[in-house]
């Protein structure tokens, strides 16, 4: 088990990073606070040591996907209110940004993890295909469609 | 498009509330798990040290400290543990296994175990008037257990007598095939007759070899000796007058 120090700089370091993430997957508040304590107490209870930062953040992002897949499997969970998780957003971000944001949450579930990583987080085509356990052609042509389905829903101006 | 989505999602961000909340959660778990793997941790402790106290317990149960040997003709010797427990019990001769076939010693207090020896049917018909029962014993615990067996009513009621042997005894006691009680007179005797065998020592009664021995010791010759041989000891259990006189030349 990891010490009280690297979960604090964990939590300090990657909490954003899995809000956002679950911003693509899930649609309430509570649903997010229950994967970030899943997926930060995963950490601290896994022992084998990563070999450098980005292999830690490519398993975090990894785990956090896996844990608000486990989550919507849940049969007790309804999906009935879209979008409420940028509630807390809305006040402070933009409306260009805040527009951004729900075309992107709106492309189906396939999308928007590609589109995430590769556009916010930085992956190439072949990590992201790692990180899903997908083909790397796969992935090309995901970020191509998603690409292609967000500039029909920002109407294309100037996102390409 | 990058820049965009950048800008975009740069402005979602885990608040300060479920960065605290996330923390204090691990921090309680974290407290949970370091319990539990306490527990865990001194589960197999424990384990090793039952076992440790099982065998060990079973080792100082088990583990012979003093002999006891019940001479009439029947030969019995009882095994003892440190509590002075019988562990073992086991018949010198044929006389002895006949006593031992219906009697369950082991486990038992060797006080009880003399008891029930001395009150058992099968050892009775050999405790005849003239019969010579002897208890010897080999124990660091030696003066002790003596002392208890001559006080015992079951000993004193069969007037038996009680002796001391050293516990080397034992060893060459058994590698002659004999008990201990008997060994030891068969020691003595050979001092007086070297041509003594242990097979014929194995053959009689503790009153006859008690009787040859006095006959050494005050000192009669061999032809007196033949005239009186078995006199004043039963038959039972011996095949004592045939070897008797073979030994006696």
């Amino acid at each position: 088990m990891r010490s009280e120090q690297e979960a604090k700089r964990v939590v300090e370091l990657y909490a954003d990073m899995v809000r956002r993430i679950c911003l693509l997957h899930l649609k309430n508040h509570a649903d997010t606070e229950d994967v970030l304590q899943e997926v930060f107490l995963k950490y601290i209870l896994h022992s084998v040591a990563f070999e450098s930062e980005e292999h830690e953040k490519a398993w975090l992002i990894r785990v956090t996907i896996n844990a608000c897949k486990d989550l919507k499997k849940s049969l007790f969970r309804r999906y009935t209110v879209p979008l409420d998780v940028l509630s807390q957003e809305a006040a402070s971000v933009m409306p260009v940004q805040l527009g951004v944001l729900e075309a992107v949450l709106s492309l189906p579930q396939k999308y928007k993890d590609p589109i995430y990583l590769h556009y916010y987080e930085g992956y190439t085509a072949r990590e992201i295909g790692e990180m899903l356990h997908k083909k790397e052609n796969t992935v090309y042509s995901l970020l191509s469609r998603g690409r292609e389905l967000l500039k029909q829903k920002l109407g294309g101006d100037g996102i390409a | 498009m990058r820049d965009k989505i950048q800008d975009a999602f740069q402005q979602v961000r885990a608040t300060e509330q479920m960065k605290r909340s996330v923390s204090d959660y691990l921090i309680q778990e974290m407290g949970k798990k370091k319990k539990r793997s306490g527990v865990v941790i001194l589960k197999p402790v424990f384990a090793v040290l039952l076992l440790c106290f099982v065998l060990g317990g079973w080792y100082y149960w088990e583990k012979p400290v003093s002999y006891v040997s019940v001479d009439v003709n029947p030969s019995i010797e009882l095994t003892l543990n440190g509590m002075n427990y019988v562990v073992r019990a086991e018949s010198r001769n044929k006389d002895g296994e006949r006593v031992l076939r219906h009697l369950q010693l082991k486990g038992k207090s060797y006080l009880k175990a003399v008891e029930l020896l001395l009150e058992s049917k099968a050892l009775q018909r050999y405790l005849t008037d003239d019969a010579d029962l002897t208890f010897t014993v080999a124990s660091p615990r030696e003066e002790e257990l003596l002392s208890e067996l001559k006080g015992s009513a079951a000993t004193m009621q069969h007037h038996g007598t009680c002796v001391g042997a050293d516990l080397d005894n034992v060893a060459s006691a058994h590698s002659h095939g004999m008990s201990l009680g008997k060994y030891q007179i068969y020691q003595m005797l050979s001092q007086y007759d070297a041509d003594f065998t242990a097979e014929e020592c194995q053959h009689m009664t503790m009153c006859q070899l008690y009787q040859m021995l006095s006959w050494y010791e005050s000192g009669q010759d061999s032809s007196e000796e033949e005239n009186q041989s078995g006199s004043g000891c039963s038959h039972e259990g011996g095949h004592y007058h045939e070897n008797h006189n073979h030994h006696h030349k």
